[in-house]
């Protein structure tokens, strides 16, 4: 029938021991970057715009310097680039640079004024998929925002905002890019009759400094006073998953249960079980439910008036089904004695729906409650750690850095033609910005003191939930940096589970399926 | 053992026409994974070779799909189509890795298949596999397989059957991966309490200032209580009570009436009550002084109980103290269990409802030895009486507590006294109810206290 290796478990039972598997440890070190403040200490009383004075206030030294360092021999016609304090401050025909945040004006972004009015309609809107009708001046072969020089009346226009004012962006060095509302840059060139300013070049921040690894562990280590070891042995791989969509109803969750099998090593023969093993941590990327989030959608609430319901503003206790959490708990529960977890919520997972969301509640896994840390005594890491979204955190010493997908969803509807997810990855590290449409389309808590979404590290990965499709690649930065970035697809489409060797950062992918035919 | 599984498969499988997946194998008969795959496999052949046809097995294939293009790694030098806007350079002018040209570089990411496919399927899924790492029989079922999605029926069934075995001890056997470093918490596992309780518990809490001529919950509340003593009794004395000490008052004033409500109720709830309990002992320091008074006192409360747990043997002539060391004693052991729960979901209806729960069991150790002697249409003997006291605080309040003593009785006034005196256990529920409301007025508010002895 087969060849000898792959037969061994086709065969009658032979009185051979079967070898116990152990697991390769995991060394994990969450970061609380994204924890926000309990109780009465968080508060929502300040103004979103203190965010993006923060922000630029953050981001405007690295984006000058690098600025300053591209342009300072920059000459046209024997005029230098001079650097200009405010947006204000650019005058006719001169050639200058400046900083600021990028203001994009969309005509379909969502609006509260129009959706009060839209709520008198008849038939609900369509969802957006893009904000930009993509439809411009200037031809076509050149759409949306970027096009005809930024005036697309129909289109959308650029902006450049600091606290003193806003500066309409043009040119056609415009439609090469990627912007959206919120990245920090430095652009260059002069202000023209229109009062526009023309963009002759632009700079972002770039990558921030990249720690080597072990650096979370090795400082935790220093700061205790415990030597640092300077021996670790070598990492296993990571798992990493999201989109389990576990809904409740039966007829989709064979290949989770494939999936259990496989993480626990019972399933497959003895040599892939013994890839198994070398899987030291399972991280899941969002997702976990599907249609669990509290709060409905703008397209929910509008379907749900439409059909002449009740309108329920928030949540609706009668609909409670705990078929989707209990089974899910089940499910972690199965996996947690072999493996430990870390749990990212998405936006379809019953936690706040404004970034950062904070962690699934210890309420909602009674049965793996027991490996989660105690709230009042937290001694270290917990086994099942249910953390926030975008989440920070070291794992067997490289640092990552995980959303859920929502930044990089909403950056997507920003730009009119642009399919390639790796992209906006890339661009998003350039910005030094986790989540950089927030608060404009992105809803986030209004942080005082500063931006927590600007990057102030470089993470070794940067893995993004809930895509399409899996896509990965390297991205490189000014100082060596060097980011692997993960696109991790929806696990309840395709069946795709990514493993990434924690000794090279390689991926790769083990996909389950089940054969339908017949 | 080899007789064993063939036996075990054959009724399972045959006679009772189950599905049998090797996970439901390895659980029955305590085998290795790897093990139950050659069973089944054997049995399926052994079967087929007497009576083809009769068994039907799904397979797991394991192995690398034939070529797929590793599309997946973002080569966008392959969308041709596309505008512009792709090209990132100007823009990003450190991007290295998405220039074009350079994707064609990147070797393609190995991709595992493993793959679940019914017998009739198995030559077609070879097929489309390039390499095959492993074979091997996921699932047996005596009729073909309608719906392959049936098979998640082992996996729920493995949940529900074998769901007492615990997964750090039992699971070695069946083969799973082992980790050294698992932590897990040491907590009696319980599941959430149903949502009834915490409606009623919610009413509870809305009539506060009901003075508590039933204070005690329980034993393990008793070291809170003990804060409360002083305050706690009267509305009077209310104004007083610090607004640190108000939502244990309420939590015990509430627990006064669910302990008339409460009935038989379920171990569980003893256990979240103690976690309850727990969250609020951090709260106030355990006082000794007035955990003689206490302890005393939650004798007086009974309701109809029918569980009667291992409450310490209390005897009538028992010291005080005696009883008090014992209630430490307990509180002691509780203490991991309260550890996980404090300050959580700590729940104030939860505990309240908890509290009621608790006492009805020690009560009702207490109740029997001071019940009536005799029922002779005349009842008579020694029963435990809430009286007043009227001290002046530290701080030069009143506060007027009170304190169980023992009084006896006897059937002459039947009425006035059930009115008065906290129900017991003779009493069918609704009396009880009414009485123990009842019985909640004399000690706190002043008027009531008008109308108890007639």
């Amino acid at each position: 029938m087969n060849g000898d290796s792959h037969a061994d478990l086709l065969q009658p039972p032979s009185n051979i021991e079967p070898t116990v598997l152990e697991r390769t440890a995991s060394h994990y070190t969450p970061l609380p970057t994204y924890q926000l403040p309990k109780g009465e200490h968080r508060h929502y009383q300040q103004q979103y715009a203190d965010m993006y004075f923060a922000r630029l206030a953050q981001l405007k030294p690295a984006v000058e310097q690098i600025a300053s360092e591209a342009w300072a021999d920059f000459e046209i016609g024997g005029e230098t680039a001079s650097r200009k304090d405010r947006v204000l401050d650019v005058r006719q025909g001169e050639l200058c640079w400046v900083a600021g945040t990028v203001y994009m004006e969309m005509p379909l972004k969502p609006n509260v004024l129009e959706d009060i009015g839209k709520e008198h309609w008849i038939a609900a809107p369509p969802p957006r998929v893009k904000y930009d009708t993509g439809v411009g001046l200037g031809g076509d072969s050149e759409r949306g925002a970027h096009a005809g020089g930024g005036k697309g009346l129909a289109g959308a226009q650029i902006m450049l905002e600091d606290e003193s004012g806003r500066l309409r962006l043009t040119g056609g060095y415009l439609s090469g890019g990627l912007l959206v509302t919120g990245a920090i840059v430095a652009v260059m060139g002069t202000e023209n009759s229109d009062g526009d300013f023309e963009v002759l070049d632009l700079r972002v921040p770039d990558l921030p400094r990249q720690p080597p690894r072990w650096e979370t562990e090795d400082g935790d280590a220093a700061l205790q006073g415990k030597s640092v070891t300077k021996k670790r042995p070598s990492s296993g791989k990571v798992a990493i998953i999201s989109g389990l969509g576990v809904s409740g109803v039966e007829g989709d969750t064979l290949l989770l249960d494939l999936l259990l099998e496989y993480l626990l090593g019972e399933s497959t023969d003895p040599a892939s079980q013994q890839q198994a093993a070398s899987i030291s941590r399972l991280i899941i990327a969002g997702n976990s439910l599907s249609h669990s989030s509290p709060i409905p959608s703008r397209e929910e609430l509008a379907a749900a008036t439409k059909k002449g319901g009740r309108k329920t503003y928030g949540y609706d206790s009668a609909s409670y089904n705990a078929a989707p959490t209990d089974h899910l708990d089940q499910w972690l529960a199965t996996l947690l004695p072999s493996i430990p977890i870390t749990l990212l919520p998405g936006e379809q997972d019953p936690t706040s729906t404004s970034l950062p969301q904070q962690p699934i509640h210890a309420a909602m896994f009674p049965h793996s409650r027991a490996y989660m840390n105690p709230p009042t005594a937290p001694e270290g890491p917990g086994w099942f750690d249910s953390t926030t979204n975008p989440a920070e955190f070291s794992a067997d010493g490289w640092r990552f850095l995980g959303t859920g997908g929502q930044p990089v969803d909403d950056v997507y509807k920003y730009l009119p033609d642009c399919e390639e997810r790796l992209e906006m990855m890339e661009a998003m590290l350039r910005w030094r910005l986790t989540a950089p449409t927030a608060p404009d389309t992105l809803w986030c808590y209004p942080f005082q003191d500063g931006d927590q979404f600007v990057m102030k590290e470089c993470p070794h990965v940067f893995l993004v939930g809930n895509q399409p499709k899996f896509e990965t690649t390297v991205v490189e930065g000014p100082l060596g940096q060097q980011v692997r970035v993960l696109a991790v697809p929806r696990f309840k489409e395709t069946g795709e589970l990514i493993l990434l060797d924690c000794e090279t950062l390689v991926p790769e992918i083990v996909r389950f399926e089940v054969l339908d035919e017949g | 053992m080899a007789q064993d599984y063939t036996e075990w498969l054959a009724i399972n499988v045959l006679n009772e026409q189950q599905l049998v997946s090797y996970r439901s194998l390895s659980r029955a008969l305590k085998v290795h994974s790897n093990l139950a795959k050659q069973m089944l496999y054997d049995f399926h052949r052994k079967q087929n070779a007497k009576k083809p046809g009769t068994l039907h097995a799904t397979y797991l294939i394991t192995g690398i799909k034939r070529t797929e293009r590793p599309a997946t790694n973002g080569t966008h030098s392959q969308r041709d189509g596309e505008h512009t806007v792709m090209q990132s350079s100007p823009l990003l002018p450190s991007s290295s890795a998405l220039k074009p040209d350079e994707h064609d570089d990147e070797e393609p990411n190995a991709v595992q298949t493993v793959m679940l496919v019914k017998q009739e399927s198995l030559e077609l899924a070879k097929s489309k596999f390039e390499s095959i790492t492993g074979i091997h029989i996921y699932s047996l079922q005596a009729k073909g397989l309608g719906d392959i999605q049936s098979l998640t029926e082992c996996n729920r069934k493995i949940a529900v059957d074998y769901d007492l075995e615990d997964p750090l001890e039992a699971w070695k056997q069946y083969g799973t991966i082992q980790n050294p470093n698992v932590k897990r918490r040491t907590q009696r596992r319980q599941l959430p309490p149903p949502p009834a309780p915490v409606a009623k518990a919610a009413v509870a809490k809305a009539k506060p200032p009901i003075p508590t001529a039933k204070p005690t919950t329980l034993k393990k509340e008793a070291s809170k209580d003990s804060q409360e003593a002083k305050p706690t009794s009267n509305a009077s004395a209310k104004a007083t009570t610090e607004p640190a000490k108000k939502p244990p008052t309420n939590k015990r004033q509430s627990s006064d009436i669910f302990k008339s409500f409460a009935k038989g109720k379920p171990k569980a709830k003893t256990e979240q009550e103690s976690q309850g309990s727990a969250g609020s002992t951090p709260k106030a320091a355990p006082d000794d002084e007035p955990i003689a008074g206490f302890s005393d006192e939650e004798d007086a409360d009974e309701g109809d109980a029918d569980i009667i747990e291992e409450a310490p043997q209390a005897v009538d002539g028992k010291s005080k103290k005696e009883r008090e060391a014992e209630l430490q004693a307990m509180m002691e052991q509780e203490d991991e269990v309260m550890e996980d729960a404090a300050g959580a979901e700590l729940e104030h209806a939860e505990a309240d409802v908890d509290e009621g729960a608790i006492d009805k069991p020690d009560l009702q150790a207490e109740e029997p030895k001071e019940t009536v002697q005799f029922e002779n249409g005349r009842r008579r003997g020694r029963r435990r009486v809430m009286k007043k006291k009227t001290v002046k605080d530290e701080d030069g309040y009143l506060v007027t507590k009170e304190e169980a003593t023992w009084e006896s009785f006897s059937e002459d006034e039947p009425a006035p006294k059930r009115i008065k005196v906290p129900p017991t256990t003779s009493m069918s529920k609704s009396t009880t109810t009414a009485a123990g409301k009842k019985g909640a007025k004399p000690g706190g508010s002043n008027i009531m206290s008008f109308f108890s002895k007639k």
